[in-house]
């Protein structure tokens, strides 16, 4: 039953492969087929192996008149073939599918970079803003408003500063009172209290009791 | 009573575009002195200087302003406190000489009206790296009418004379009267007010 079958089947094939080297002949290429032989087992495609089919096929024609053993190893070979037929088509298949996927994958890692790029671009950056290193040491960090609050305190410490020094310059040159004069002047103007006299030089307290200087005295200490 | 440091105080501002010489400008007149290395001036500084003009003593309290756009607020809130407004710009810089109805614009927007305002084209020591001739900045001062000097911070040219001018043109139009309880206002904004003197009767 089985040989049956392929017997039935080896002399299509036979005609095939015969009105295939006809063509081929017809073209002047008749060496072309068996190039198939010298290729790479990973670049072989069906076609290959119909030229390798068809090599074999032509050369088991020249034997076919042997006898039986021959034409039993004639369909195993084309068994054989079959089976290399269906190999290097189903790789040739799975190599395309996975070319597919990666190529696919590719396309959609480009995809997600780009959109989260623009995404992240705009959130942080829109016309007239800036972005900040935070890594920076040198960053800016303060705004406008501190930097004037600064610079205010800075000028009015400068102005007070030149003031003093001023000031000073007319103590030291004598146009001015010296200070301890005029503190007697002032106190000398004021009213005087009970309580300042109390707070005052202790020249004011020498012409007092002794008992009242010693409370005065002890009076003047509580309060420090 | 104690003698007065000063019968007057004049306060004046620097303006004009970044890297023009304000500061050094100003660092010639208060200090007589130069220095050629460029440090930008952040927001605002000031210097005192007395000067004596008609017998007066005139404390000269001179604001030096940074030329850079990013310092504009802070700069602009100086101007009304001013007296006198001098505006610089580079010989050696065409930008800066075009930037000046910018800056005028500026002093319309933000000064006292009646503020003293001169024009200087600073650097005329370098003549060899010229751009503006003389006449454009003597013309667009002639348009103003304000008036206009050459100067040179480095050389020392017309920096005194300037300075003196512009607090003569303000004297000239103060009130002659005794000037009393006048500070220094460092606040921005500030018109001019006292410098307390805690000496007097």
């Amino acid at each position: 039953m089985y040989s049956c079958v392929k017997v039935s089947q080896f002399p299509r094939e036979k005609e095939n492969l015969t009105s295939l080297s006809r063509s081929v002949m017809e073209f002047g290429e008749e060496s072309s087929p068996a190039l198939a032989f010298d290729k790479d087992a990973f670049e072989l495609t069906v076609e290959d192996v119909y030229d390798i089919s068809y090599v074999i096929g032509r050369d088991l024609l020249k034997i076919s008149s042997a006898g039986e053993e021959v034409s039993d190893l004639q369909f195993r070979i084309v068994r054989v073939l079959e089976m290399f037929e269906t190999l290097v088509n189903k790789y040739n298949l799975s190599l395309e599918e996975l070319k597919m996927e990666r190529d696919n994958l590719k396309s959609e890692l480009h995809r997600i970079i780009q959109d989260g790029s623009s995404a992240q671009g705009a959130q942080t950056v829109g016309p007239n803003q800036l972005v900040v290193d935070l890594t920076d040491p040198n960053r800016p960090r303060f705004t406008m408003q501190e930097l004037k609050e600064v610079l205010q305190e800075r000028n009015h410490l400068k102005a007070q500063l030149l003031l003093a020094q001023e000031e000073l310059q007319l103590y030291k040159s004598g146009i001015l009172p010296q200070a301890e004069p005029a503190l007697v002047e002032v106190d000398l103007d004021a009213p005087e209290p009970a309580d300042t006299a109390t707070e005052s030089s202790p020249a004011a307290t020498d012409d007092a009791k002794a008992e009242k200087t010693t409370i005065r005295k002890l009076f003047s200490f509580s309060r420090k | 009573m104690a003698k007065k440091t000063y019968d007057l105080l004049f306060k004046l501002l620097l303006i004009g575009d970044s890297g023009v010489g304000k500061t050094c400008v100003l660092f010639r007149f208060s200090d007589d002195a130069f220095n050629t290395t460029f440090i930008s001036t952040i927001g605002i500084d000031f210097k005192i200087k007395t000067v004596e003009l008609q017998g007066k003593k005139i404390k000269l309290q001179i604001w030096d302003t940074a030329g850079q756009e990013r310092f504009h607020t802070i700069t602009t809130s100086y101007y009304r406190g001013a007296m006198g407004i001098m505006l610089v710009y580079d010989i050696t810089n065409a930008k800066s000489f075009e930037n000046i109805s910018k800056w005028l614009r500026n002093i319309d927007e933000h000064a006292n009206e009646d503020v003293e305002r001169m024009l200087l084209g600073n650097k005329c020591d370098m003549e060899d790296k010229r751009v503006v001739p003389k006449a454009k900045g003597e013309q667009i001062a002639r348009e103003h009418g304000i008036r206009f000097f050459e100067t040179s911070a480095k050389a020392n040219i017309n920096i005194e004379k300037a300075f003196l001018t512009l607090a003569e043109d303000i004297l000239r139009k103060t009130p002659v009267k005794e000037p009393n309880s006048e500070n220094v206002d460092i606040s921005s904004g500030g018109g001019v007010t006292g410098w307390k003197s805690k000496c007097c009767s």
